[in-house]
């Protein structure tokens, strides 16, 4: 069901969150968008946070031995492109992972969808950014706030304004108009295993992995002992060692490794849940100290090859 | 539920086969399959995916090559965790005959497999192929005697010594004079090359690929498809896998890397 709130409204929507969740919100610190706890919805500053939520759900480091009681938390300000990335994610790992999954139960994002397509990103391309799939989606037009909710929320909204589909459909064109929707679909069937691209990706990639840590969707980690624990840590299957075993390296070469990340993305993953492991954040490319483009993985003209 | 925990166990029996490879022997029955694997590890180890080397509802039994960080290690270990069954088994009841090909380390899941199929009364459809670099890294004396009262044997190594008087040459060479009715399976489990050429001598030899299973070995770190090392193709080997159908899987340009 849609709603449309005011400013005021919708200071009494997070009152009524609050009383069931922890609140976190988007704000600006040192010229960053970080997410901290917030308290009101006037802390909270609307732009793209500088790192994806999915901390929120897979912390970069935590014992594995030891599975706390969640929290229930209510996430503020949240990408669509960033909260797609949950969704993509859960295909593979809900149900599986009891840490992901306690947290996705336990969690509460409320995101915020762009008016204008950001520079670089491409959400629309993965039918964003006004989703589908959501918990709580507010969309801003002029001062209205036309706020989605999925049925488990339906209760927070009583006495609430409703109304129908019109004025999304409105902002989901109006963001169409400028938008670069890139040619994704079938990509699976394009893109080339002795692609040139990845030597060229390879001869400039340092393998600093910072295109696993910003994405919203790379979910792999490592698993290791540590003191007293059995310690879970983000991985990179950018880095040598990510495929190395006692018998050998599946992947020796750093082209190897990149053809992969890329396949994962736009063929394995396509095939084994039917969609793509991308949401066109752009956060891969912005934080790539080299300036390695996913976008050019989807574009570049494979049958010249 | 924290399906990372694993069940400790300070009472176990290890036993050497080899010069670098130990059996360890758990007291708890076996709810997994032939060709399905645990995840065994040590606190301040570490953890490693190790096949099963007894049947179903037998004791755990785990044949270890010291090899890794962890399985170098583990001997020494004063408590083993287990965690698991993980991944998929070897599907020998739906077959009349079975061929198992195993080189090195690969003998394990055989092992189980033979466990299996004689506890229901069909050892003899079994026929094992097993091939080891020498002599001294043949594993499973007593095993390979029981092997032998119910199944065809053929057991290899690359290069004898001056006391081996038996068979010389690899696994492969010995597939196509198979006694295993050509519409019955093939089980193929070892170093990547071994199941490479196994497979194209299983497919010379009058097997369909549809009845050619192998079983993959990646890095596992987690078992439950989630950690993402495993990944081969659309696959996760600890979920989808490590037992593979070949038809299913031939068309994976990193299948036998």
């Amino acid at each position: 069901m849609n709603y449309i709130l005011t400013d005021e409204d919708m200071k009494i929507l997070f009152s009524r969150i609050k009383e069931e969740y922890d609140t976190y919100g988007t704000v600006e610190k040192e010229g960053d968008i970080v997410y901290e706890k917030v308290d009101g919805f006037e802390s909270i500053t609307f732009g793209r946070s500088r790192y994806a939520p999915k901390e929120f759900l897979i912390e970069r480091n935590e014992n594995v031995l030891n599975l706390p009681v969640q929290q229930k938390k209510a996430v503020f300000g949240v990408m669509s492109c960033d909260l797609k990335g949950f969704y993509v994610m859960d295909k593979q790992i809900l149900g599986k992972d009891p840490f992901y999954t306690q947290r996705r139960q336990n969690t509460l994002f409320v995101n915020f969808p762009c008016n204008v397509e950001c520079e670089g990103g491409f959400c629309s391309s993965f039918g964003g950014p006004l989703l589908d799939e959501f918990q709580i989606q507010v969309a801003r037009d002029g001062d209205d706030f036309i706020v989605s909710a999925s049925k488990e929320y339906e209760h927070l909204f009583d006495g609430f304004r409703k109304t129908g589909d019109e004025q999304i459909r409105k902002l989901r064109k109006n963001f169409l108009k400028n938008a670069k929707q890139l040619p994704v679909e079938g990509i699976e069937n394009r893109i080339k295993w002795d692609s040139k691209l990845w030597k060229k990706y390879s001869s400039v990639c340092i393998s600093c992995g910072a295109c696993n840590y910003s994405c919203p969707t790379c979910y792999c980690f490592d698993l290791f002992d540590q003191d007293d624990g059995r310690i879970r840590e983000w991985d990179s299957c950018i880095l040598s060692g990510f495929t190395s075993t006692s018998a050998g390296n599946v992947r020796k070469e750093l082209d190897e490794r990149l053809r992969q990340r890329f396949y994962h993305k736009f063929v394995y993953y396509r095939k084994s849940q039917g969609e793509y492991l991308c949401t066109g954040c752009n956060r891969c490319t912005e934080d790539c100290p080299v300036d390695i483009d996913i976008k050019e993985v989807v574009t570049h003209d494979y049958s010249s090859e | 539920m924290n399906s990372y925990l694993p069940e400790y166990f300070k009472e176990f029996e290890l036993i050497w086969e080899s010069r670098d490879t130990y059996t360890i022997h758990l007291p708890k029955e076996n709810p997994g399959k032939a060709g399905q694997f645990y995840m065994l590890s040590s606190p301040g180890i570490g953890e490693a995916p190790i096949s099963v080397a007894s049947g179903h509802l037998r004791e755990m039994l785990f044949t270890i090559r010291s090899v890794g960080t962890v399985t170098s290690k583990l001997p020494d270990a004063r408590v083993i965790g287990v965690r698991g069954p993980y991944g998929t088994s070897w599907p020998w009841e739906r077959y009349g005959k079975i061929l198992a090909v195993a080189g090195g380390i690969g003998i394990p899941p055989i092992n189980s497999l033979f466990d299996e199929m004689v506890g229901t009364g069909r050892g003899k459809d079994l026929e094992i192929i097993y091939g080891a670099r020498s002599p001294s890294d043949l594993i499973y004396h007593k095993q390979r005697k029981e092997w032998a009262k119910m199944a065809n044997v053929i057991i290899t190594v690359d290069k004898g010594d001056p006391n081996w008087k038996g068979n010389v040459g690899f696994v492969t060479q010995f597939i196509s004079k198979s006694e295993t009715d050509r519409d019955g399976a093939v089980f193929i489990i070892g170093p990547p090359l071994m199941m490479k050429n196994s497979v194209a001598e299983s497919l010379e030899a009058g097997f369909r690929p549809e009845n050619i299973y192998l079983s993959l070995e990646r890095r596992m770190e987690c078992g439950i498809g989630v950690c993402g090392h495993c990944n081969v193709g659309e696959f996760y080997a600890c979920e989808d896998g490590p037992i593979f159908q070949y038809s299913a899987v031939k068309h994976l340009p990193e299948l036998f890397l």
